[in-house]
This record gives structure tokens, sequence and C-alpha cells, in this order.
């Protein structure tokens, strides 16, 4: 859902990757979890840059230094043994052969760390004034193009308000929305056909 | 990664993962399974053991779906297990969850008006998913196995509307839903209800989800790429 943490695994290791990928949905779901085998095929994706956090090989790492230095704080290194690095280095890593207790502590201390974690709570702030007008309007059938225009605002933020409804209510479908719109009492029942 | 395989004795698997009822019920399968292996109780039921194992391993893990191993069944297979399914949700899981979700309604002293709410909204999913069902049963399944049995006399006219088939996995209507019944009674429920009631309606809500999601995985990532394929060939 919206609120997951999107994680970029860069590993050509099949193995690593796949056993980074298990422990993390284990222990810390939920996850939007993708996974490059290398360094190309992530840099080719256009979102490439838009990644909560990065986990990634010391190679790659090192390789792609003006990608990764800045996003230090949202990257953790997996090595293949006991880091040689040391730790002044103030770079998240663990070692293959680490106890997973290790692991999953390291893993938090890169989770808790990072100011750009979405706080919970944060999606669950009521519609404002305007987001209701416009939750109103999609309810009636109306299309962007008759919100923008009924509301004197632009198509875009048209698509802005109606994005962040979703987010904050969690429902996608105009169903939906009508429904939740009916049980708040900014639509009444008769309004429109049920 | 698969967790049944064909020499695990069926009722030990049952016991462990009792949602896989309802699947082996629709596929003949009834309890009261003894010792059997999964093997011996396929060969009994005259059904394709790599088939089986296939449905309930693709249903207890999301993550599984061994797309080319799935691509190799025949057409008529796929399209038998999603028949199948339908009739379930149509017989079964339909009217159980409109029977918890009828208790639930009128169990409700204060006069809670979100829950008829809840109660509409379920009804007009019920009316998107019967019609997708009798599209499928209809048009778009009978084209598929004609398709397959490369019954070119039977063409089809272009005009039938197999949208429903056609859609990308993600978009799919009836999951999304399904989904947002869930989260209003989830998140947005509000007022005096019965909570023992709420739980029996979101619990069989969630199970017809989880068959659903399979289904469509199955109907989206393998029927519809066979189909597809075919309709190149006859072009």
């Amino acid at each position: 859902m919206h609120s997951n943490k999107h994680i970029a695994i860069i590993l050509p290791d099949t193995l690593q990757c796949l056993g980074l990928q298990h422990l993390l949905s284990e222990y810390f779901p939920p996850l939007d979890i993708t996974s490059y085998q290398s360094a190309e095929t992530f840099t080719s994706d256009k979102n490439h840059e838009s990644y909560d956090y990065y986990f990634t090989c010391a190679e790659i790492w090192v390789n792609n230094m003006d990608f990764f230095l800045p996003r230090k704080s949202k990257t953790l290194l997996i090595l293949n043994q006991q880091p040689i690095i040391n730790k002044t280095a103030s770079i998240y890593q663990i070692a293959s052969n680490d106890s997973l207790e290790l692991m999953i502590e390291q893993i938090e201390l890169l989770f808790e760390n990072d100011t750009n974690t979405i706080q919970s709570g944060e999606n669950n702030k009521g519609l404002s004034a305007r987001e209701i007008d416009v939750l109103q309007l999609i309810v009636k059938g109306s299309t962007n193009k008759e919100i923008a225009d009924k509301l004197n605002i632009s198509l875009n933020t048209v698509l802005t308000h109606r994005k962040n409804i979703t987010s904050k209510l969690g429902i996608k479908t105009v169903s939906g929305l009508t429904f939740y719109a009916i049980m708040n009492g900014y639509i009444s029942g008769d309004e429109i056909e049920l | 990664m698969p967790l049944v395989y064909p020499n695990m004795i069926l009722s030990e698997v049952v016991a462990e993962h009792t949602s896989l009822i309802p699947v082996l019920n629709r596929l003949g399968i009834r309890l009261g399974l003894g010792d059997e292996s999964v093997k011996a109780v396929c060969e009994a039921h005259q059904l394709d053991t790599d088939f089986l194992l296939m449905i309930l391993n693709t249903y207890l893990n999301e993550e599984y779906f061994p797309e080319k191993k799935l691509q190799s069944f025949h057409t008529s297979q796929i399209i038998d297990y999603l028949t199948k399914t339908n009739q379930y949700y149509e017989r079964f899981q339909l009217p159980n969850i409109t029977r918890h979700l009828n208790s639930f309604i009128a169990m409700n002293p204060e006069g809670n008006y979100s829950l008829a709410v809840i109660g509409k909204f379920f009804a007009e999913f019920k009316n998107e998913l019967i019609k997708r069902i009798q599209n499928d049963q209809k048009n778009w399944f009978p084209y598929c196995l004609s398709l397959s049995r490369q019954d070119l006399s039977r063409q089809i006219s272009q005009t039938n509307d197999f949208s429903t088939g056609i859609r990308p996995e993600a978009d799919d209507p009836i999951e999304a839903l399904l989904s947002d019944i869930k989260r209003i009674m989830i998140k947005h429920i509000t007022g005096d209800y019965d909570e023992n009631l709420c739980y029996a309606v979101l619990f069989s809500i969630s199970s017809l989800e989880k068959d659903i999601k399979q289904h469509n995985r199955i109907r989206y990532r393998i029927l519809v790429p066979m189909i597809t394929a075919m309709e190149q060939l006859n072009k």
C-alpha cells in the first residue's frame, strides 16, 4: 500500500538476494521490494532514485559512489564476510555470516535512522475541506475536467487531490469512495443512484 | 517455493492448511482422506497430479507462480479450474458472505446507518462478480476453448466484449472493490456494531479475496497469454 517502504535490492548473487528478501519480508513487513541483478539493470530503471532504501554489495556501492554516497543513510551493504572496512565509515552493513539477530539489529537501525520514514498516522489525517469538495464531485460522477472547472482549479491539482484522497482513505474505486462519502455524510444516499 | 509434494500424506497437508479444503472440494476430492498420498488420491480421482499440486501450491504461496510450468498445461485444464472457482464463488462463497452480512446488518439495535451502507457496497460488488462470471461462461471461456481446439469454423464475432479477460492484472476491478470493502470496514466503520458478526463478515470476505487473487493470477498471467498466442497463430 501507499505507506509501505520501497526497497531496492541490487545484488548479483541470487542466493544472497533471495535470502535478504526473505529476511525482510519475514521480519519487516509490509515492504515493497524490487530486486535487480546488476547495477546496469538498476540504473536503467527510471524509478531507481525513488526508493526509500537500498541494499547492495560493496562492489556495486564502490562503482556507483556518486549515487550511493548521498544516499548513505538509506543504504545497507551486504558483505560476504565480516567487514574489513572500519565501522567509523558509518555505513550500514551486514555480512552473510553474521548472526540473524545481528542482521535484524542493523536493519532496524537503518529503518529507524532515516527521517524519510513515513510516520504512522500521517495517512490517517482527515480529508481537507478542498479534498471533501473533490470527493463529493467524484462520487457524483464528474470527470476530472468538470471538477477542475467547477472548483476553478487546474487539472493537475484535481489529480493531486484524488491521489491524496485515495492515500488518506486507502480506498481506490469510485464505488468505494461513494460509500465512504455516504457513510460520513458528505453526500446523502438519495443524491446518487445506489 | 512449493509446499506440497506428491509423496506427502494429503490428510496431513490439509490438517496444516485447512484453507485448502474448498480447493480440494471443487476438484472433487472430499474429506475422509485417510492416509493416502497426494499422488494416490489424484490417481483415485483421475486427476493430473502435477496440475493439482500446481493449484494447491500457488494457492498456498502467493510468491510461488511458475508461469512456464503453468503454461504447459492444456487450456481446457486451466479453463476447467477457473470455471470451478467461479461456480464455487457463485454457489457457496457469495451466499455465505451474504448470510453473515445479513445477520451483521440485522443485529443493529441503534440503527447504525453505516452497516446498511456496507451491505449496499457488497451488493454492488456481488453484481460485478456475477456479471464477470456470466460473461466468462457465456462468451469468454467458450471462445478460449474454441481457439484451443483450432475450431476455426466457429468464428466468433470480434465485437464480443472480452475486456474482462484482457485487462492488466493490477487493475482488476473485482479485486479493487473487495479490497475497498475491507478497507471501509477496517478503517472507517463508525457507530455500534456486533464485533463477532463483523469478524465473520471480514473473515469470509478475506477468504474470497484470497481465492480471487489466485483465480486472477491464473487468469491474467496464464490464460490471457495463452489466448493471445493462439490468436496470433490464427491470424
